[in-house]
């Protein structure tokens, strides 16, 4: 198995990220030609989601998110979290999240990811700014 | 010109080269899983939040913990890696023997803008004699005191120490000190209150976020705990926006202090014009 992290640096509170090229890259140098990658990310507020990397898309997937989980409903998890001593602001982020999953696969073979035309591979912040990390486990034969 | 005058940059990765000391940082401050920020991500904040300038309070606390959390050294360090962003405040223990001449060091040598005290982290009463050399030092630079007052969610913390009635020996025999009430002596709103129409050396801060989201704890806490003409109309030239970052939402605070129906003018003031006035001005 081999496992890199992809760290990023958001800047917007929501955004979505391409991130294929670097998962693309990670594959190729592990050398799998023959196997599965899988694609998580390491955060409850954050998501992975395979999608056609289109603005147009991006915009009202962006607004569809926002319809599901508006900032201004009353959340329960809205109060100070004793275990971080601090106020949780991001039930939005979390309900977001949970719509989009954590987490993609692809398969590989002869070294390369299997995606149809139209499939990007996104990291989506729903939280941010902040600073993120996103695991890629490659597993397969060289 | 929006500034944050209440800002712990405890986490900052410049000044957590030691894991040891981070970890120290989480448990003595109480604030975990938050990890360490580079400067850029500081800088993301500040622009989504569309802020200027931050102040970055130290802790001494030598005393009750053994050691500064944060070092004046720290806060200057951090200061020269952002000059246009941030203004440094000192911290002392004012209960060791060497408090007067440190401080006096933060602002001959390292030209720090004020100071940073935690009555009930530090336990001590701000009425304290010994106090008294580190207030007319404070005089003698006319440099502000930033208090924490009220609720305080770190460890150890007496919280009578830091009831707003507490301060008010401090503000009617030092009237040329500018003292801010932090997170506005939550939940004594109405005593802040007081100590302010009563008092114009006295400022607070708006870095309180203990329940609820910020705009509701906001629309509470200076909508129903007192009501929002108090400020808008009395009070607008002594309260200075201030969020307590990274105990609490930086963001969500600033744009929820826009959404209070406090008239654009004392926006502006809040935001930092008195900000300027109780830091003494910019550099």
């Amino acid at each position: 198995m081999y496992v890199k992290t992809i760290r990023i640096l958001t800047k917007q509170y929501v955004e979505l990220d391409v991130i294929t090229p670097q998962v693309e890259a990670i594959v190729a140098e592990s050398g799998v030609q023959n196997g599965m990658v899988t694609v998580l990310t390491k955060h409850t507020t954050t998501g992975i989601t395979v999608n056609e990397a289109l603005e147009c898309l991006e915009s009202d997937i962006a607004v569809a998110l926002e319809q599901f989980a508006p900032e201004d409903r009353p959340y329960s998890h809205a109060r100070m979290l004793k275990d971080y001593g601090s106020t949780a602001g991001n039930p939005t982020g979390h309900l977001k999240a949970l719509l989009t999953g954590n987490h993609c696969h692809f398969l590989i073979q002869e070294g390369q990811l299997q995606r149809g035309g139209a499939q990007d591979v996104y990291f989506c912040e729903f939280d941010g700014p902040a600073q993120r990390n996103i695991l890629v486990i490659v597993e397969g034969q060289p | 010109m929006f500034i944050d005058i209440h800002v712990h940059p405890a986490f900052y990765e410049p000044i957590n080269r030691d894991p040891r000391r981070e970890e120290l940082r989480h448990e003595a401050l109480n604030i975990h899983k938050n990890g360490t920020a580079p400067l850029e991500h500081i800088f993301n904040q500040m622009r989504c939040a569309g802020l200027d300038k931050l102040c970055l309070l130290p802790e001494d606390y030598t005393s009750t913990v053994g050691c500064a959390l944060v070092e004046n050294e720290e806060i200057r360090r951090l200061v020269d890696l952002a000059p246009d962003k941030f203004i440094g405040f000192a911290s002392v223990d004012p209960l060791q023997p060497d408090a007067a001449d440190k401080l006096e060091d933060a602002f001959s040598r390292l030209k720090l803008k004020g100071l940073k005290l935690h009555p009930g982290r530090q336990h001590f009463m701000p009425s304290d004699p010994r106090l008294e050399p580190i207030y007319q030092l404070c005089e003698r630079y006319d440099k502000p005191v930033l208090f924490h007052s009220g609720l305080s969610w770190e460890p150890d913390t007496l919280t009578s120490y830091c009831h707003p009635l507490a301060f008010e020996p401090v503000a009617q025999r030092h009237p040329r000190l500018r003292i801010c009430l932090g997170h506005f002596g939550w939940p004594w709103i109405r005593e802040s209150a007081m100590l302010m129409v009563k008092y114009a050396n006295v400022y607070a801060d708006t870095g309180a976020l203990y329940f609820d989201n910020a705009r509701e704890f906001y629309t509470q806490t200076f909508t129903r705990d007192i009501p929002i003409t108090w400020i808008d109309r009395s009070l607008r030239h002594q309260v200075l926006f201030g969020s307590n970052n990274p105990r609490f939402e930086q963001i969500r605070m600033a744009q929820a202090i826009g959404e209070l129906g406090l008239r654009e003018s004392t926006l502006e003031l809040i935001r930092g014009r008195n900000a300027v006035d109780f830091l003494g001005g910019l550099d």
